[in-house]
């Protein structure tokens, strides 16, 4: 039986999936060289292949009974699969010195294993035994935050003060949000990469209009004061967001042409 | 989005676990959700939640591809790098009582790691003083250099930065590198020497640092 995990959510304790909580009572069972060769496969779709959350609890298992050759046979694969996945989410170009960044990442990380059990957050990694992408999504995503911090500084400039009612852009925006109401796919990424990439150059204020209304679903506001809409996220009226997407619509002006 | 400069709190990293994990991409019900459990957070939540939508549009298709393309063979400088953070954390999680000892100059592993105590902003901030990468300090901290290669205003250089005897400065670079007992963590694109270190040189040269920055350390 696999050790239950302690963190608290909204429910009561994290659960981790089912097919997860199989795959870590038999990983368990595994003596070293049967491991090895599980760890040594790479392809998600095939059978034997080992899941990120299967190799957290393989790790912290390893470090609760002081087995150093279980961590030094887990771990090593696992921040391969972070440093792969850092490599895309954090490419070079994209930050300053995103190689630095993807190491303190990757650092920062590995530490967590460390620190397992003690501290402020003793069951942090209990959220990567359930979901692991998106736990290191988080970690990820917050180291970066962090950095691009320390660099930019952007001065607020003052919302231009536009006359009458903005224009909609239903054309442009339908584009938008189909690609992020829309699954992955490989034959998609070029269109979604290159989405990605004018969304960040866009004005934060800008930005954040865009994807409130366009990929979170948001109204831009709403009579209802209850209501929580993109005007009340950002504490501005909905004329200020529909400026701010009228002039991203300007911006992303290109991407209705695929539609 | 207001940026954060140091690392997040447990609570709001709490709060901010919570919406990364619940969706692949979240939607307004689950942020009105989240901030109803996290009032206090309101403003972080929805930065995050806008971070976690551009970030969803770069496929993870492409991750699952770099992911599949491994070679389970080689351990790359970074994971290898990262090996040796885990191995001191755990060191410095272990035994977090243990005093500085100016005479310890032991070659075990044991030796104090002045750098361990280090928060991430005085990391940052020994690499902006020493005018260096983090990676190159990342190369001090794990014992990646060749100790006798190490040039004696150099050493005396970090031990007045780090405010730490020049003894236990000496101690730290001459130590074993922190797991070295156990299985080893090489440079993948060549072949290790004496535990995988580089000399003084080798990591000046390979640390991402200008012809400027290599010069001034490399004349210490």
């Amino acid at each position: 039986m696999v050790r239950t995990l302690q963190k608290i959510g909204e429910d009561g304790p994290l659960v981790r999936p089912d097919a997860v909580e199989a795959q870590i009572d038999a990983a368990l069972t595994l003596n070293p060289q049967s491991l090895r060769a599980r760890l040594a496969i790479t392809d998600p779709r095939d059978a034997d292949h080992l899941r990120s959350e299967t190799l957290v609890h393989l790790v912290r298992h390893g470090r609760r009974t002081g087995d150093q050759g279980l961590i030094s046979l887990v771990l090593p694969v696992l921040l391969a699969r972070c440093e792969a996945n850092l490599i895309v989410k954090v490419p070079d170009g994209q930050l300053p010195e995103a190689a630095t960044v993807r190491e303190d990442i990757l650092g920062e990380f590995s530490e967590l294993f460390a620190s397992d059990g003690t501290g402020k957050d003793p069951d942090e990694l209990d959220f990567y035994e359930c979901k692991f992408n998106r736990a290191f999504r988080f970690f990820r995503i917050d180291v970066v935050r962090r950095e691009t911090g320390l660099l930019k500084h952007v001065a607020q400039m003052p919302e231009p003060d536009e006359d009458g009612e903005p224009e909609p852009h239903d054309e442009v925006f339908a584009r938008v949000s189909e690609a992020f109401r829309s699954p992955a796919m490989q034959d998609g990424d070029v269109f979604r990469s290159e989405l990605h990439d004018a969304i960040l150059e866009l004005p934060p204020d800008e930005r954040d209009a865009v994807i409130l209304v366009h990929a979170l679903g948001y109204q831009e506001e709403s009579d209802d004061p209850g209501e929580e809409t993109a005007a009340t996220r950002c504490d501005c009226t909905g004329r200020t967001i529909r400026n701010r997407l009228t002039r991203a619509a300007t911006k992303l002006a290109r991407f209705k042409e695929d539609l | 989005m207001t940026p954060t400069l140091t690392a997040s709190p447990p609570e709001l990293r709490e709060a901010l676990y919570a919406l990364s994990i619940a969706k692949d991409v979240p939607d307004a019900a689950l942020l009105d959700d989240i901030v109803r459990r996290f009032p206090q957070f309101g403003g972080e939540l929805t930065n995050f939640a806008i971070a976690i939508a551009i970030d969803a549009l770069h496929g993870d298709a492409v991750v699952e591809a770099a992911e599949a393309a491994l070679d389970p063979n080689v351990l790359s400088p970074a994971v290898s790098r990262a090996m040796s953070r885990f191995q001191n954390r755990l060191h410095a999680v272990s035994e977090p009582t243990r005093l500085p000892a100016a005479t310890d100059r032991s070659v075990s592993a044991d030796a104090i790691n002045p750098f361990a105590s280090l928060s991430r902003e005085d990391f940052r901030g020994f690499a902006r003083r020493l005018d260096a990468s983090s990676v190159f300090v990342a190369k001090l901290r794990d014992r990646q250099i060749e100790p006798d290669t190490l040039t004696p205003g150099f050493r005396k250089r970090v031990a007045d930065d780090l405010h730490a005897p020049l003894d236990v400065v000496v101690a730290h670079f001459a130590a074993a590198q922190a797991g070295a007992a156990g299985p080893q963590f090489y440079k993948a694109d060549g072949k290790p020497n004496n535990g995988g270190r580089q000399t003084f040189e080798e990591a000046v040269r390979s640390s991402g640092l200008s012809e400027a920055q290599q010069r001034a350390l490399l004349a210490l």
